[in-house]
């Protein structure tokens, strides 16, 4: 148990260090959906953003 | 097969199964992750050329790979398990899920081959769809099949906690690369590796699953002609059996599966989108609360060997219903006091023809709301102001009332693209400088942000995770027999977990447009949970004494 322990510290550390050096360019969302997940950035980011860009692509 | 228990540490063996079991999972989370971090960019690499009709097929296929095939691999490999065995069955899952990741990686895209790349890509997702939906149960067996008698819980647990663990190993690979080649190769082909990757993980699993045996349980039935002959019939068709997998669901995995989506996606969710915290500093903030909430995983699983899992499980969904929005409401205090201020200061009022607005519930992403109403109301929420809704007169655009400030929304129907996108950033930039000068913030105040507050709020909604996740997986195994135990215990899991936890994001935003308040949401993660309370309460029988070999 302990070098599980001590092996998932290790992983923590490693993981804490990725995420603080990835910034605000790792989306951590999960899997995407729908137009989500074929549409380009701007639409990908978020259902709450694809909802509120929802106006400006009607008429694409 | 292990029946009796003696007190005694963990063998060799029963820690090899444990490894070969969740190292699947991992695989499951870190495909789960690669697909939501790169999705911008396979996006672009595969369906940018195509039209909008295609567009519209596309992204109702990837809806469909996500939400609607994973059941039907439940049933598919539920049944080869139950049928041919664990071993060889999640074997295949493994298999097909490894070799689908590994072709993405190599797959041409849309500016080589054209239309053939997105039909590839999607084909390849439908498949990793089906084998999702087969391997979770058939770990969960597996593992739960070698472990002693009063120490299911504590196995399985293990299992439980990959989701973290490939989370945090997609991210690695995704920056390790990212910082090896720079920015402009990753995008062009650097996104790739990560896929490609994926191989190593595969040759592990694979090797490490060929060696190990049979499950226990399920040999000695094989041996003895005992296995079903039908268990699609078995589980679904006769009332005694389908009545424990509907219990399975309702009174089970529909509440533990909002329970986790609530506290992992969609409390990320809610402090970018909703109180505007940085990417940066949110990400950071999920992370170490996921990271000191794993370890509860192994905790909650190994109680609920002695207290019962019935107990653990419907604690968390009962504190979800109790607390969700006293503690999403101390979120908000904590990241974005400016915002609770406003909130709480400014009157703003949508007045609106009642008939042209929607109930906003978009999961595929393809409506469109093009009415006055319904653009106001997106554009509200998305800024997280909380509003009333007046009736207007009918026919009328509708108007936002902020302060003594009127704006009129306007309808996108039929405008050509360039005067639409013109007339959304117009009205964009109105309701904006209205709601600055009545207090809302256009983002969190970074010196305002009280970090240590949102990682301890963070951590109690990951350790509600814990409890009603750490104990799920020996609950449902030990609620069907040995002969259709897999299949009957995967339906409910990928029903549960994809629809009822998947739809979370999109129903949400939808109750927060309709209703004007952004806490609305929550309502359905707490409709959920206390509906899985109430039935699992009344209904569900603790199952941790259960004798899971008595029919055999």
């Amino acid at each position: 148990m302990l070098k599980i322990f001590i092996g998932f510290v290790i992983f923590a550390g490693l993981a804490m260090f990725v995420i603080m050096q990835g910034g605000d360019s790792l989306d951590m969302g999960g899997e995407k959906h729908g137009a989500d997940a074929v549409h380009a950035p701007a639409e990908a980011a978020s259902v709450a953003a694809s909802a509120a860009s929802a106006d400006a692509s009607a008429a694409k | 097969m292990a029946t009796l228990d003696v007190d005694r540490p963990m063998s060799a063996e029963e820690k090899k199964v444990i490894f070969a079991s969740s190292l699947g999972t991992v695989f499951e989370w870190y495909d789960f992750y690669l697909y939501g971090s790169l999705a911008a960019i396979i996006a672009k690499q595969f369906f940018s050329g195509l039209d909008e009709g295609s567009a519209f097929i596309f992204a109702l296929l990837a809806f469909a790979a996500g939400f609607i095939v994973r059941p039907f691999g439940a049933i598919f490999f539920g049944r080869l398990g139950d049928m041919i065995g664990r071993k060889y069955t999640f074997l295949v899952t493994i298999l097909i899920m490894g070799l689908s990741t590994f072709v993405v990686g190599v797959l041409p895209n849309y500016a080589s081959i054209g239309v053939a790349a997105p039909v590839i890509l999607i084909c390849l997702r439908l498949l990793q769809g089906l084998a999702l939906g087969g391997e979770y149960g058939g770990a969960a067996t597996y593992v739960a099949e070698h472990a002693p008698h009063d120490k299911r819980g504590a196995y399985t647990s293990w299992i439980q906690t990959t989701a973290t663990l490939g989370l945090f190993l997609s991210l690695m690979v995704i920056l390790g690369t990212r910082t090896a080649i720079g920015e402009e190769a990753f995008a062009d082909w650097g996104w790739r590796v990560p896929f490609i990757v994926s191989i190593a993980l595969l040759a592990v699993s694979v090797y490490i699953r060929l060696s190990m045996n049979e499950s226990p349980a399920f040999a000695k039935m094989k041996a003895e002609g005992k296995t079903s002959k039908a268990p699609l019939t078995e589980s679904f068709g006769q009332w005694k059996n389908l009545k424990i997998v509907i219990l399975a669901l309702i009174g089970l995995t529909a509440g533990q599966a909002v329970v986790w989506y609530s506290g992992q996606f969609y409390a990320l969710f809610f402090l970018t989108q909703a109180l505007k915290v940085d990417g940066a500093t949110a990400n950071i903030l999920v992370a170490v609360s996921l990271l000191i909430g794993t370890p509860f995983f192994i905790v909650f699983g190994s109680l609920s060997d002695k207290i019962g899992r019935k107990p653990i499980i419907m604690l968390g969904c009962l504190l979800a219903v109790l607390t969700y929005f006293p503690v999403f409401e101390a979120l908000t205090k904590a990241a974005n006091p400016d915002l609770y201020a406003a909130q709480q200061a400014s009157k703003v009022v949508v007045t609106s023809d009642v008939n042209e607005c929607s109930f906003q519930f978009n999961p595929t992403g393809t409506v469109k709301f093009t009415s006055s109403c319904d653009i106001a109301k997106q554009v509200l929420a998305s800024s997280s102001v909380s509003y009333e809704n007046v009736a207007g007169p009918a026919g009328a655009p509708a108007t936002i009332k902020i302060g003594e400030v009127e704006i009129a929304s306007y309808s996108s129907k039929g405008l050509p693209a360039d005067e639409a996108k013109a007339k959304s950033a117009e009205f964009k930039k109105a309701v904006a400088e209205a709601l600055k000068a009545a207090g809302y913030p256009a983002k969190a105040d970074p010196a305002k942000v009280d970090k240590v507050k949102i990682t301890i709020i963070l951590t109690y909604l990951v350790i509600l995770v814990t409890m009603v996740y750490g104990p799920i997986a020996a609950m449902l195994v030990e609620m069907f027999p040995t002969k259709i135990r897999y299949t009957s215990m995967s339906l409910p899991y990928h029903i549960g977990n994809g629809w009822f936890g998947g739809l979370l994001p999109t129903t949400a935003f939808a109750i927060v447009a309709q209703t004007g308040n952004m806490y609305n949401g929550l309502w359905y993660p707490i409709i959920i949970a206390g509906m899985t309370f109430v039935i699992g309460m009344i209904f569900v029988k603790e199952t941790k004494d259960v004798d899971i070999y008595a029919e055999d």
